[in-house]
């Protein structure tokens, strides 16, 4: 079922339909073809049908069209339904920056994104930051500089490095250190990261 | 390893691709059809006994297939054996009983067919308890302290105990560290597929896949042949994942009791009571000098906490009987068992403890004496352990204490503290000494010399984050001298040749000497088949197989250490310098530059060694500066369990860090010379800036981390 | 966490309308916070409304008054032009909160909204009166290391986490509201509340309410303007204190000052007895300390947060020290 503007009727929630305590009301409201596939298991099938809703994303250039549940945040979206697991659940609070993507070139933390405030948006995760076998140039600049160790926290770190340059936050090492900071590294190491953001900044290529 | 020749230099790391572009697998990213999601239940009370679990509303819940915990688990044949038996290290045995022994033990397992539905689920579950008063205060309850079971680590004497007390110059001083938590990136758990009744494979996160093939075969009393442990990319350790922790067990049995694969994702708050941590440690530190400086005693009297229903033990004085010349040294060492969960070995472990103590004692003595404090170490040096009585492998220190002295700007340090400012903030020089073990243990490996002109190295063997595949492709190219492009090394995989657990720093010295081993038994063997096949001794090895016709050769072999291991003292050592500027009206403390000298033998990997010592660095500042787990004792809950409270250094936190190494070959440790260094990076760190904080403000700090607040008190 | 409804809107009329209709209905736009609390279970609401498409996002001159949309981005103000140009301490305010992702996707109104971050307000089995009335308070004979010292109540220590509030505070600044009763404006240190006896409640946002912008007077603050943020590591943590202050200077003479405070109580801290003590006296650090003194009246420590009696004047000086050298 889409999520229709502000004319919404009042019972179309799955919950709103319990309090109503009749599933005739909700019947009423159900395409005759999902009504079909809800033959059996009916309370499973009609959870899903009253709890999804309909969403339309592109991630790294392909568009999906999907059916999800709005508690489903875009970082599960990405790891656990459309299996791009170089985004990284660290903490799922957004304070760590692991999960760092860029929602229509802006760098934000998927892990408090609900996928469904997505709609229409354009997604690159670091699967979609280079073409299969060619590195960006921070993707190469990280190898260079040594910029990881377990390697958990780099996707999240080359997105937001990736970002930090285009932003024009890259002037200074201190500039950097401060912009960077929303992504913890807890092998340590920062100072290679900074360097390789710093490289890429200074060799002025496209990013 | 997928494509290496998108790698520019030699040193670059091996698995360097995989990691920069997302397709680095991590345990919880392997994709079996079927899966499905488990969600612990944590306990809300501290210490006592469950009476019920409410799990009627969970199991109605959409998509849940099961609610399992101790009332209706199946069998696990090792629990069957008796109280303390079957599981290794006595293991707390996960749904086994009603009792509850630390807030947040798991009551229960959900498991449902999507993750947000079994997260959902799992707050349906309703335990009630029969509470019962618990102990979770370490400074309350150091008088339960009891000795551990190893008397080596419970005490040691050498000359008179208390020798300090006699001396010309005294210092007396007590020193504490809170409870740190790990806290890798990576999320701990599990993935478990039970292939049938009495197979397993599980995708786990684990520092030692050979261990925890062990711990898994013995709880569920399997033949080791049929569990499989895949743990290829490890999203760090630091020591929490050296052990199988019952959450991990608790997914196997969840598995077994759908019968479908189960995957575990802990949260963050979970890492801090399921998954280990640094136990909170009081320690006392005496020393005793005459005038000229010379060290005549070493008091070091050390407690750390304990979990109620297992041991966990350290090392933590270790360090003050062999650092320095001392003819009278006495330590002790002792245990407080309290209701959290049990502690782990976090990176130094209470050798950085202990160090945090011993080196910042020996910073107030080189004050009281006012003597510089390197000058103070030198004439304390020894070039025999005073413990062992015998000579060190290797030990480059004084030179180690120029090089880092010149980098630092050791010179601008003004002995009297407080008097050098930067503007309205003060400026302080400090340094300090870590010293480990280094070992070298007995590891198995496997090497494939193939006609397509590759080498392929096997060894069940883990990489944590410290680049074991770059080192191991390194110490292979050396003795065959074939491109570090055509090696591979894989590891993480419990098929494999055994090799240990990545800890101690150990890795490099065992598995890298097995590797050494095998690639001269490869390099041997070449050599006969080309003088046997009519070619030269020196042929290229693609010509001796081809002559040969043979697709490949392949030896395995183990390899360990010998007499020399008794014959001298073996340790790597680090030399940390720091300069910090503190603003004496916020409190605020910054680290200003850092230089750390590692003392380890040659250098095998030169990019990922000198990252190495940098992460420790970084994990040294956080001990010193901003970590500290708290937690409500009167509910036994940890308070800051999350990455906004618990802090861990953040790039704004992070300086310039030069590394430098003294790069000189330990003549007796291994073939390749070459000691380990992941302890050492960190060990001492915090005690160096502690000192450097005392040089700029004059406020000794005694109690980590060092918050604005202890500035300001 | 518990599945909802979710319903997208264009327009703030209809938005309110939507929040009327559903008792346990929130509004969602950056959801930086609210989906942290709903993970955790603090906040369980029935149906979430999107605002995100409402046409709030401007950033304005309009005559002597900035006005700034609830849905602009915090890094959106920050790097404003006019934002840096005329009310730097409001842009310092926001860099030095939380991180560029954060920021990123944070709102003006949302962070307006901002829960405290009390640890026993985050953990559903701990006693708190803000997230379960009556229930007592964990903090004041717990941890509260990080808690208020000014305006405390015997219900509630927490403090108000925000930096930009702390800075719009200081500005004079007043908040736009729609309702079903149709606009009102609200002065914006009136707009969060203390504790008192209700400490479920931030804010005084009526039944129904929707932040629809806040408007800032210009001022002539911008020289010597500057935010000091006292925290346990340089970025990306709270406050334990911090200070925004604003001097306008003639010579080294003190013609007006505007000073607030965070991390210290459970609303942002206006020193409005410190900035009438400055106002007319000359820019010295006796001043300042004199200041300083004033603005610590009536400050409550607990177990242990009483190095808060230092800090935060001390910190106030700082502020006013780098505010007044500032280029």
């Amino acid at each position: 079922m889409s999520v229709k503007e502000e004319n919404i009727p009042e019972n179309e929630g799955r919950r709103d339909f319990l309090k109503q305590g009749t599933l005739f009301t909700a019947l009423a409201l159900t395409p005759v073809s999902l009504l079909k596939a809800a033959d059996q298991k009916a309370d499973e099938k009609f959870a899903e049908l009253f709890e999804k809703v309909s969403l339309r994303i592109k991630v790294n250039g392909k568009a999906h069209e999907l059916f999800v549940e709005p508690r489903v945040t875009l970082l599960d979206l990405l790891r656990e339904q459309l299996a791009l697991t170089g985004t990284k659940k660290g903490c799922d609070h957004g304070q760590c920056g692991a999960c760092t993507v860029h929602i229509d070139g802006t760098r934000v933390n998927s892990c408090l994104q609900l996928a469904v405030m997505n709609e229409g948006k354009e997604i690159t995760t670091i699967e979609g930051l280079a073409n299969e076998d060619v590195l960006h140039p921070m993707q190469a600049a990280f190898i260079k500089h040594d910029g990881f160790q377990c390697g958990y926290c780099t996707p999240g770190q080359i997105m937001s490095a990736v970002a930090c340059v285009r932003e024009g936050h890259a002037g200074s090492k201190g500039e950097i250190r401060e912009y960077m900071s929303g992504n913890i590294c807890r092998c340590g190491a920062y100072p290679n990261i900074v360097d390789a953001i710093e490289e890429v900044h200074k060799s002025g290529v496209q990013v | 390893m997928r494509d290496k020749s998108l790698l520019k230099e030699d040193t670059d790391r091996v698995d360097g691709f995989d990691k920069v572009t997302g397709r680095a697998k991590y345990f919880a990213e392997y994709q079996i059809p079927g899966t499905t999601y488990g969600v612990l239940v944590p306990s809300t009370i501290t210490k006592g006994k469950i009476t019920g679990i409410d799990s009627k509303a969970a199991e109605r819940a959409p998509g849940v297939l099961a609610v399992v915990s101790h009332l209706n688990r199946p069998v696990v044949a090792g629990y069957e054996t008796g109280k303390d038996q079957g599981v290794p290290n006595n293991m707390m045995k996960i749904f086994y009983t009603d009792q509850i022994s630390f807030n947040g033990q798991p009551i229960a397992m959900v498991v449902a067919d999507t993750y947000e539905r079994a997260v959902y689920a799992a707050t349906l579950v309703k335990g009630t308890y029969a509470k019962e008063a618990f102990e979770t205060d370490f400074e309350k309850n150091l008088s339960k302290a009891k000795a551990p079971k190893n008397p080596a680590q419970a005490s040691y004497l050498r000359g008179t105990a208390d020798a300090y007390k006699n001396a010309a110059v005294q210092i007396e001083a007590s020193y504490t560290l809170p409870t740190e938590t790990h806290n890798p990136m990576e999320l701990h758990g599990i993935l478990a597929n039970w292939e049938s009744a009495d197979k397993i494979t599980v995708y786990a996160k684990t520092q030692g896949v050979k261990a925890t093939q062990g711990t898994i075969a013995s709880t569920f009393k399997l033949p080791l042949t049929n569990v499989q442990v895949n743990s290829e990319f490890v999203g760090g350790g630091f020591g929490m994942a050296l052990r199988t922790w019952p959450l991990e067990i608790a997914a196997i049995i969840a598995a077994k009791q759908v019968n479908k694969p189960v995957k575990l994702v802990i949260t963050r708050d979970q890492m801090f009571t399921l998954a280990g941590h640094r136990p909170y440690a009081f320690q006392k530190v005496g020393l005793g000098a005459d005038k000229d400086g010379q060290l005549t005693g070493i008091t070091h009297e050390a407690w750390g906490h304990t979990a109620t229903y297992e041991d966990f033990t350290e090392n933590v004085v270790s360090m003050s009987k062999f650092m320095y010349n001392s003819a009278n040294v006495n330590t002790t060492y002792k245990i407080v068992p309290l209701n959290v969960g049990v502690p782990i070995w976090m990176r130094g472990p209470g050798e950085a403890t202990g160090a945090f103590a011993l080196e910042s004692a020996m910073d107030e003595m080189a004050h009281s004496l006012d003597m510089d404090p390197i000058a103070f170490r030198v004439k304390n040096y020894t070039e025999e352990d005073p413990e062992k009585s015998r000579p060190y492998s290797s030990k480059n220190l004084k030179e180690a204490y120029k090089m880092g002295a010149e980098k630092i700007g050791w010179s601008k340090r003004n002995n009297k503290p407080g008097t050098n400012k930067d503007g309205n903030w003060l400026v302080g020089y400090g340094m300090s000494t870590g010293v480990f073990n280094a070992s070298r243990g007995r590891a198995s490996a496997k090497g494939i010399l193939k006609s397509d002109g590759t080498l392929l190295l096997q060894s069940a063997a883990s990489d944590i984050g410290p680049g074991t595949g770059t080192g191991m492709v390194q110490i292979a190219h050396e003795v065959l001298g074939i491109p570090v492009s055509k090696i591979t090394f894989e590891l993480g995989d419990s098929s494999f040749p055994t090799a240990p657990s990545q800890g101690g720093s150990a890795t490099l010295s065992t598995v890298g000497s097995a590797v050494s081993d095998v690639c001269n038994a490869l390099k041997a063997k070449i050599a006969e088949m080309a003088t046997q096949s009519g070619l030269s001794a020196s042929a290229k090895f693609v010509d001796v197989l081809k002559k040969n016709n043979l697709p490949s050769v392949e030896v395995t072999m183990e390899s360990k250490g010998g007499e020399e291991q008794k014959k001298y003292s073996m340790y790597s050592f680090s030399i940390h310098f720091v300069q910090v500027k503190v603003n004496p009206l916020t409190g605020v403390v910054k680290v200003s530059k850092i230089v750390s000298v590692g003392d380890s033998g040659r250098i095998v990997s030169p990019k990922t060694a000198r990252s190495q010592m940098v992460g420790g660095a970084v994990g040294g500042l956080g001990m010193a500066l901003t970590e500290e787990t708290v937690m409500d004792h009167r509910f036994g809950r940890y308070v800051n369990n999350n990455f906004a409270d618990y802090h861990v250094p953040v790039h704004a936190d992070i300086p310039e860090i030069e590394v430098v190494f003294v790069n000189k070959p330990d003549p007796y440790i291994n073939p390749m010379g070459a000691k380990g260094m992941g302890e050492i990076a960190l060990i001492g760190f915090s005690a160096a800036v502690a000192n450097a904080v005392f040089n700029a403000t004059g406020k000794r700090i005694r109690t980590l981390p060092i918050t604005p607040d202890k500035i300001l008190a | 966490m518990i599945n909802f409804t979710y319903v997208r809107t264009t327009t703030a009329k209809a938005a309110v309308g939507l929040l009327a209709k559903e008792k346990n209905a929130k509004f969602i736009a950056g959801g930086t916070n609210l989906v942290d609390l709903m993970k955790r279970g603090v906040t369980a609401p029935d149906r979430l409304i999107d605002i995100n498409a409402v046409p709030l996002k401007q950033i304005e001159l309009v005559g002597n008054m900035m006005h700034i949309g609830a849905l602009a981005t915090n890094t959106a103000v920050a790097e404003h032009e006019l934002v840096k140009l005329h009310f730097p301490l409001l842009s310092l305010a926001l860099q030095a909160g939380a991180s560029q992702q954060l920021r990123n996707a944070a709102t003006v109104g949302g962070n307006m909204m901002q829960r405290t971050r009390c640890g026993y307000f985050y953990d559903t089995t701990m006693p708190c009166n803000k997230r379960a009335p009556g229930t007592g308070c964990g903090a004041i004979t717990g941890y509260n290391r990080m808690h208020a010292i000014f305006g405390g109540s015997e219900q509630c220590i927490a403090v108000h986490p925000s930096d930009m509030c702390i800075a719009l505070v200081a500005l004079d600044s007043t908040v736009v509201l729609s309702g079903p009763k149709g606009e009102r404006k609200l002065k914006f240190i009136d707009f969060h509340k203390l504790a008192g006896t209700t400490p479920d409640k931030d804010n005084n946002l009526l039944p129904g309410e929707m932040i629809i912008r806040v408007e800032i007077p210009t001022n002539k603050l911008a020289a010597h303007s500057y935010y000091v943020k006292v925290r346990d590591r340089a970025s990306y943590a709270f406050a334990l204190v911090s200070v925004a202050a604003g001097l306008e200077l003639q010579g080294n003479k003190i013609v007006d000052v505007k000073l607030a405070m965070g991390g210290v109580a459970h609303k942002p801290w206006r020193l409005l007895e410190a900035e009438t003590f400055l106002k007319g006296k000359m820019a010295t650090e006796a001043n300042f300390k004199s200041a300083a003194q004033i603005a610590m009246k009536n400050a409550k420590a607990y177990k242990e947060n009483a190095f808060k009696l230092k800090m935060a004047p001390n910190t106030l000086i700082e502020a006013l020290n780098l505010a007044k050298s500032k280029a």
